[in-house]
């Protein structure tokens, strides 16, 4: 909504200071000369007629040049007084001056109107009819015209009318075009703004890995320089715990409705390929858990999944006040996990078997 | 108790390999326990020989997607003991069966040794609590869930991670009996709570009869 009413405050102010423009060229360049060249009678009533159409305009001028709507109130007013001091101005013509060279009034009076209810179309068209039927009326009280009289009457009124009717729909027009042009900036900002974050996303997304890759890298340096031998027991375990890491990373950043489960699947997966036989249980209705909660809670999976030798048990509790996952596995050697000042971590050996828990708490008790 | 006769079971699932498989691990079993009928139809547990075994073995998922929880309560409610055994390890339905008055709730994960364990423990009228639904119970979020103490909260979650009582017994420390009271404690909390089934108030009798619960408790 706002943005459809923006191009409209846009294009109306514009058309008022160009109409405010029009009307004060020709109130004061074209209706001077006749005011004073012409015996109106009496001389006063137009002179008055002129005076308030030339407040009318200055007030309107008041909002019209800050590009603020007029107010209903003096729309309102303005237009009473417009079609008051046509009537008086029509009124006191000289005979035979009904919309001749000393009627000056009536095509000004029509710029007015126009000024006054650029934005109400269907008022500014009964306020012109008004305008237009009183002049009419006028010209036939004052005398019965002869023919060429009403040609030369019908020529005026129909080219000033249409002229001033004409600004109607080219406001519209404009108004409907700079719509278009508004909403097509609009989705070309959007488009951009989607590739910018798209692309910081991307950047973010390389620093992570970058810095996440740190176990890999040196390992594959050191089997491509010949300093770890392939078939070295512990180079093995290595692999399968830079495999894990980077499995787990890899799941990090997919859009799926539960990360965390997403991620320990990941894990499990990576154990399986290697034979180990995982049994995964997953209780609790998910809950958001950030990205680098995730990754602590998941370290303690990795690790003792790299060194599971045939089985593990993997589990993940959501309960009402902390998330924990487990493992269970039986492993050759110990398990290293660093500590976190995100979670508790858990560690217990019972013979070969290592258990290993991860706990978050979800509420800060 | 039927100590001396042997037990019996009836099997309701709609894929034959499981039938065969489950009836086998139940003949198989020491003491061995007798599968009188089975089919793929939950008609067999209500006609003939089938309604007077002890226990019947019910797979949710009969055909359709939506779980046969309807034939759960008629069974439950004219008295069988009843023991689900699902694909799907789903918390929510795990706890609904347990509401409606299922004795037990295995997945299909679980193994033969559950399978005896609850088939054995519902013939007695009593209940198993597997690993899968240790950790529905510690998940459960609801806020109609009974009030579980810290121990028993901490024996569902050791249950549920590790598969195994006596590991459970040896981390916190208590005997192995202790372990299956707790257990069976929070099965009766549960079973006082939600709708009445002649399982669930035979559950609660007997925990007060063994001294579990107090009356004050109800």
């Amino acid at each position: 909504m706002t943005e459809s009413r923006a191009p409209r405050d846009h294009v109306h102010p514009t058309m008022r200071i160009a109409l405010l423009c029009v009307v004060s060229v020709v109130q004061f360049g074209l209706c001077v000369r006749p005011l004073v060249e012409y015996a109106y009678q009496p001389r006063w009533v137009a002179v008055a007629a002129f005076t308030v159409l030339a407040l009318v305009t200055a007030t309107c001028g008041v909002w019209v040049v800050r590009r603020m709507p007029i107010p209903a109130a003096v729309v309102v007013i303005g237009t009473v007084a417009t079609l008051a001091a046509s009537a008086g101005a029509t009124h006191v013509l000289p005979p035979g001056g009904h919309f001749g060279t000393p009627d000056w009034s009536f095509g000004l009076v029509g710029w007015h109107l126009l000024l006054l209810l650029l934005e109400r179309v269907p008022v500014l068209l009964t306020a012109l009819a008004v305008h237009l039927t009183a002049s009419l009326g006028q010209f036939l009280l004052a005398g019965v015209p002869d023919r060429a009289e009403i040609g030369a009457a019908g020529i005026v009124a129909f080219g000033t009318a249409s002229i001033q009717l004409a600004v109607v729909p080219l406001s519209r027009m404009l108004h409907r075009r700079s719509r278009q042009a508004m909403s097509v900036t609009a989705e070309r900002d959007r488009l951009i703004t989607r590739v910018m974050s798209a692309e910081q996303w991307e950047r973010e997304q390389r620093t992570v890995f970058a810095g996440q890759l740190g176990v890999t890298l040196p390992l594959l340096a050191d089997l491509a320089d010949g300093v770890l031998d392939p078939r070295d027991d512990d180079t093995r375990r290595r692999c399968c715990l830079a495999a894990t890491q980077l499995r787990r990373l890899f799941a990090e950043n997919d859009e799926v409705p539960d990360p965390l489960v997403h991620e320990v699947t990941a894990c499990a997966d990576e154990a399986e390929r290697r034979g180990v036989e995982v049994s995964l249980a997953v209780s609790g209705a998910a809950v958001a858990v950030p990205s680098d909660v995730r990754r602590e809670l998941t370290s303690p999976v990795v690790a003792t999944l790299a060194a599971a030798r045939s089985y593990a048990r993997v589990s993940v509790l959501r309960t009402h006040e902390d998330v924990r996952v487990a493992v269970m596995a039986d492993v050759g050697t110990n398990v290293v996990t660093a500590t976190s000042p995100l979670v508790e971590i858990d560690c217990d050996t019972y013979g070969e078997c290592v258990r290993m828990e991860a706990r978050w708490r979800t509420r800060n008790s | 108790m039927a100590d001396e006769e042997q037990l019996s079971a009836v099997i309701v699932d709609d894929h034959p390999a499981v039938l065969a498989g489950v009836a086998h691990w139940l003949s198989s079993g020491t003491p061995p326990i007798r599968v009188v009928t089975s089919g793929n139809d939950v008609r067999v547990a209500w006609l003939g020989e089938g309604a007077q075994a002890d226990v019947v073995i019910l797979d949710l998922h009969l055909g359709g997607p939506t779980p046969a929880v309807g034939d759960l309560r008629r069974l439950v409610q004219a008295g069988r003991r009843v023991v689900v055994y699902s694909m799907r390890a789903d918390d929510v339905i795990a706890l609904q069966c347990l509401e409606l008055g299922a004795l037990s709730y295995l997945t299909k994960a679980e193994g033969a040794e559950h399978l005896l364990q609850a088939t054995r423990a519902a013939a007695a009228g009593q209940a198993y609590t597997a690993p899968s639904l240790a950790g529905a119970l510690a998940g459960d979020r609801s806020a109609h869930r009974p009030v579980l103490s810290v121990r028993e909260t901490e024996v569902l979650i050791q249950w549920f991670q590790s598969q195994s009582k006596e590991f459970v017994a040896q981390r916190l420390g208590i005997s192995l009996s202790t372990v299956n009271s707790h257990l069976e404690h929070i099965r009766v909390k549960y079973a006082m709570r939600g709708r009445a089934a002649p399982t669930k108030a035979a559950l609660v009798a007997r925990a007060i009869q063994d001294g579990f619960v107090q009356l004050d408790d109800l």
